[in-house]
């Protein structure tokens, strides 16, 4: 597989925890969002605009997020997304099998563990 | 500031997402983008290379499609029929699938537009052509079982086919007959169309009339609009209350429609009658083509036209009343015929110089309904070369839209192969598919009908308005309606049953596996539309070549010499003898208007004569002084006219030998007759023809042939030559003339001064039929130039259809090897060098179409020599014209999908592999 094809596997398979993870404290328009992501990953992960909203509407039609247009004091009017009770319980669920997955992934590929 | 709304709506818009959903998207991605784009301008980066990156984030991977939850595209479900199986009702699957293909049609406006418009075309070329037809052949007479009506005929009773001729019967024959007849349960004569004179507040006007017996009404079955037909009493002879009936379209046209015409008095031929009814809507008599303003009966025919219908009720050897009569139930035509036969003879027996050798036959009544027109055969012909030409523009058109549906087929042929995945059943797609072009062809077939209208009237704004309200009038009917459905079903089925079934073979997995961007008709399917768009092609270059050919003929015929001069000529029909004047006076009044008349500026001679150019045909036959009797089958009918002196040079008729008629030739003096060369060479082959006699068929006296003129056309342009005899108006009176007038220059400038010279002269006289020769020229070749006019039409449409389906070919076909042309663009073809491969193959088409088109224009041309006026099927002009306009055409077709292959990017071609 070619490292861009590669790239954009890993971020499907990871992409919905990324996101329900960065909404846990607070609610999140998408630019911020893309943002925080490509910031905290040192930019090694970068979301375009149409791979992030696609993945913000799926979630919010599995009724994970909610999306909720908002108007601020000096500021334009956006769309900010927030997590539901039920996209708190998949986060957890998620982050539990992300962990145990990269254990596992780690306990192969890890020199000191060959 | 970029306007990124825009951008994203034009992405989002083949999504057909909800509107409201629509502009939420719209204005969260809208966001975004701006966000970035400050972020980049914030970061030092430039405005356009700013831009350039948030674009490049929008392309960077596949757009909503795949990622957009389905919900989003749910209110519009895609036309293409789903797995679904049947719901196990016909009407409500119909009803799903005629919503289905209303969508997908609504989907796709400009296919949709396309399609409609080629096939309405076709069907309303074919709907005018069947219109005519349907009035013409199938229902010309709207009466009670027009089957059981036959027309009797007299005819010799020897060798009838060989003379030709079906001629009418004497009235005094005809009472024998019908008050013998055990056949029919009606018969009544008629006689044919008359010009008639009648008077008006506003002066003369001519109306057509025909003299019918008592029974005609009822032996054809007809009831009255309003008032009533004749009765017993009004048609005797002697009636003192002289009665008519009037056309339905002179009720509404000449008398206004009044509500109270029936009583109303009127006078025709200085005759007072009174109207006391009005014939059905569209009946015409017992014509096709041609009708009477008014009926009246035959017992006052010696009234109305004292010489013409002098003795006519008792005289047996004037024959000039045709007979219908109605077939007895049961009784076939050949027995009839066979219970007239004895009949005949007894006739033959009791009055053997009027009616030696004469006897009947019972024709189809189509005989009598297209006298006049060639007879019913050539109109069929006619018809039938015209159904099969548009049969063949209406086969172009299926096949275009069949080209049309294959192409999108294709397009959706990946999400066909998911419908077949997910389990429909292939019927169930082909009826999906089907019931989309039964949906296409019932909008064409409205569409056609609207076109079909249009056409006919447009055909009948052609005929001459002196006459329009006499003529048949073509309507859309109830059996016009039901072909045109019919078709149009027939269509559906003819354009959509091979895209369907093709489509929906799609392999699954194949489908499934390929691009649907690659995804195409295979090459076989190829190779069949180009055997298509060949036979497309060649029948547009027949319809072409046969379009000039036509045109060519009637080109020349303009040019043809009929043997008189028609450039300077005026023709003025009168005829003072309906105006109630006496012979003496009616002389005096010739005499007067020719003296008077050749002396107005610009006129160079005038004369007399009693046929009108183009309007005569051998009707009587002739027989020669001391000369063994010929045998009846070869019985010579002759033209016959009557002229007055000065006829021969206003007319430009070479006198060959002897003398034309002169002040001499009158009452009293030797009866003297001109005869034509043809009679001539016919009667006295290689002998001298001056100074022998001969006697006209009902005249006692024989006449010597005093002088020989050269032969001219008397019926149509180009004719056979046709024997002729002139008379000496001064020796044979008539009640009605046609003044000939040779003008110095344009016949059209003396129209009027010749006019007011009469008015002047005789107010009371009407002039009518005033035409110079030219028009009449141009008249006479009413039909063929229709001929040209319909083959023109067609043939570019023909032209123009086959066109757009070069057009689909070619720019499917290009659309089809983008890759490959890209490749060949790659590895240093020029674009020069790729717009000449791609006009190469497409014109290569048109060749092998034009060569196939030829051969079979030959062959046509041979068959359709007669009607050229002398141009050969071979005609250089017709056969280069045809192939020049055709060729450009389709040059033009092919170039612009060679253009757009030649303009392929390379590398946005192959980056599509």
């Amino acid at each position: 597989m070619e490292p861009e094809n590669a790239d954009r596997e890993w971020k499907k398979g990871s992409a919905e925890l990324l996101i329900l993870s960065l909404l846990e404290q607070q609610s999140r328009h998408g630019y911020e969002i893309c943002k925080l992501i490509e910031v905290r990953s040192g930019g090694a992960l970068r979301f375009h605009v149409t791979t992030l909203y696609p993945l913000l509407y799926r979630l919010e039609e599995r009724g994970f997020v909610q999306g909720k247009w908002i108007e601020k004091p000096e500021q334009r009017r956006r769309r900010y997304y927030s997590l539901t009770p039920q996209g708190r319980k998949v986060l957890a669920h998620q982050r539990q099998s992300w962990r145990e997955f990269v254990a596992a992934i780690s306990r192969i590929v890890e020199p000191e563990n060959a | 500031m970029p306007d990124w709304k825009r951008e994203i709506r034009n992405r989002l818009t083949s999504l057909q997402i909800e509107p409201a959903r629509e502009a939420g998207i719209i204005e969260e991605f809208a966001e975004h983008l701006e966000d970035r784009y400050q972020e980049l301008l914030s970061g030092g980066v430039d405005e356009t290379a700013a831009r350039k990156i948030v674009m490049r984030e929008l392309e960077s991977a596949e757009f909503l499609p795949d990622a957009l939850p389905a919900r989003e595209r749910a209110p519009r479900p895609e036309p293409v029929p789903q797995g679904e199986t049947s719901s196990g009702n016909p009407f409500a699957d119909f009803g799903r699938d005629l919503r289905y293909g209303l969508r997908a049609l609504c989907k796709t406006p400009l296919f949709t537009f396309v399609a409609v418009l080629t096939l309405a075309l076709g069907i309303g070329a074919n709907t005018t052509v069947f219109t005519i037809i349907n009035s013409l052949l199938l229902h010309p007479l709207p009466v009670t079982e027009p089957s059981r009506l036959v027309a009797v005929c007299g005819t010799q009773a020897k060798g009838s086919k060989q003379a030709g001729g079906l001629l009418p019967l004497s009235y005094a024959d005809f009472q024998d007959y019908a008050s013998r007849q055990t056949a029919f349960s009606g018969m009544s004569a008629f006689t044919p169309i008359l010009a008639m004179t009648l008077e008006r507040a506003t002066g003369p006007q001519r109306v057509f009339g025909e003299l019918v017996t008592g029974s005609y009404f009822e032996a054809l079955g007809i009831s009255p609009a309003a008032g009533r037909f004749f009765s017993r009493d009004e048609t005797a002879v002697g009636a003192s209350a002289p009665v008519a009936v009037i056309s339905y379209n002179a009720w509404k046209g000449k008398f206004g429609g009044a509500g109270d015409v029936v009583g109303h008095t009127l006078e025709i031929n200085n005759v007072a009658v009174t109207v006391i009814g009005v014939a059905p809507p569209g009946f015409l008599g017992v014509s096709a083509i041609f009708g009477p303003d008014l009926w009246l009966p035959s017992a006052l025919c010696e009234q109305l036209f004292p010489a013409e219908f002098h003795n006519a009720l008792t005289d047996r050897s004037k024959t000039v009343f045709h007979v219908v009569a109605r077939l007895k139930a049961g009784v076939a035509r050949s027995q009839a015929q066979t219970s007239l036969e004895p009949l005949a003879a007894a006739l033959r027996n009791t009055y053997p110089e009027a009616d030696e050798a004469r006897t009947v036959t019972v024709r189809p009544i189509t005989d009598e309904l297209y006298w006049g027109a060639g007879g019913g055969s050539s109109i069929v012909l006619s018809s039938v070369v015209l159904l099969v030409i548009v049969a063949l523009v209406l086969a172009i058109a299926c096949s275009n839209v069949a080209s049309l549906l294959l192409a999108r087929a294709a397009a959706r042929r990946h999400e066909i192969a998911v419908r077949l995945a997910v389990g429909a059943s292939r019927g169930r797609l082909v009826r999906q598919s089907l019931t989309e072009s039964i949906l296409l062809s019932l909008l064409s077939c409205a569409a056609g009908l609207g076109i079909g209208y249009a056409g006919c009237r447009l055909l009948w704004s052609f005929s001459p308005p002196e006459v329009a309200q006499n003529l048949l009038e073509p309507k859309l009917d109830q059996t016009v309606f039901t072909l045109a459905f019919l078709v149009s079903l027939v269509t559906a089925f003819a354009f959509g049953l091979m895209p369907a079934l093709r489509s929906s073979k799609a392999d699954v997995l194949d489908a499934l596996k390929e691009d649907t961007r690659g995804a195409g008709r295979g090459r076989r399917a190829v190779s069949f539309s180009n055997l298509v768009l060949v036979g497309q092609i060649a029948f547009s270059f027949v319809s072409l070549v046969t379009a000039a050919l036509f045109l060519r003929g009637v080109q020349r015929a303009y040019n043809m010499d009929p043997g008189f001069q028609t450039q300077h000529l005026a023709v003025f029909m009168m005829n003072p003898g309906q105006t109630g004047y006496g012979e003496a006076r009616t002389k005096d009044f010739y005499r007067t208007i020719q003296e008077r008349v050749s002396t107005l500026p610009g006129v160079a001679s005038a004369s007399w004569a009693y046929n009108m150019p183009f309007w005569a045909s051998a009707s009587r036959a002739i027989s020669i002084e001391r000369r063994e009797p010929r045998k009846k089958s070869e019985t010579i009918t002759t033209i016959v006219n009557t002229v007055d002196t000065n006829y021969f040079e206003t007319m430009a008729i070479p006198v060959v030998r002897g003398r034309v008629f002169t002040d001499a030739d009158r009452d009293g003096t030797l009866p003297a007759a001109v005869i034509n060369q043809e009679l001539a060479e016919k009667y006295w082959p290689g002998r001298e023809a001056l100074g022998h006699r001969f006697l006209l068929a009902g005249d006692k006296t024989p006449r010597q042939v005093i002088g020989i003129v050269r032969t001219t056309n008397y019926t149509t342009l180009g004719e056979k030559a046709q024997p002729c005899v002139y008379l000496p108006l001064r020796q044979n009176f008539s009640n009605g003339m046609t003044l000939y007038v040779r003008s110095k220059a344009d016949p059209g400038g003396i129209l009027a001064g010749v006019q007011a010279k009469i008015r002047r002269f005789d107010p009371n006289v009407e002039v009518s039929d005033v035409r110079t020769g030219p028009k009449m020229i141009g008249q006479v070749l009413w039909a063929p130039r229709i001929a040209v006019a319909l083959l023109g039409v067609f043939g570019s449409l023909a032209l123009a259809l086959a066109s757009v389906g070069l057009y689909g070919v070619m720019a499917y076909s290009v659309n089809r090897r983008r890759r490959e042309i890209g490749l060949r663009m790659a590895l240093g073809a020029s674009r020069g060098r790729v717009l000449g491969h791609v006009l190469r193959n497409g014109l290569t088409l048109v060749w092998i179409g034009v060569g196939v088109g030829l051969g079979a224009s030959l062959l046509l041309g041979r068959a359709l020599s007669r009607m050229l006026f002398g141009i050969s099927s071979t005609d250089l002009i017709s056969l280069a014209g045809a192939s020049l306009v055709l060729i450009l055409v389709a040059f033009v077709a092919c170039y612009f999908p060679a253009r757009a292959a030649a303009r392929v990017d390379p590398m946005v071609a192959l980056r599509d592999i």
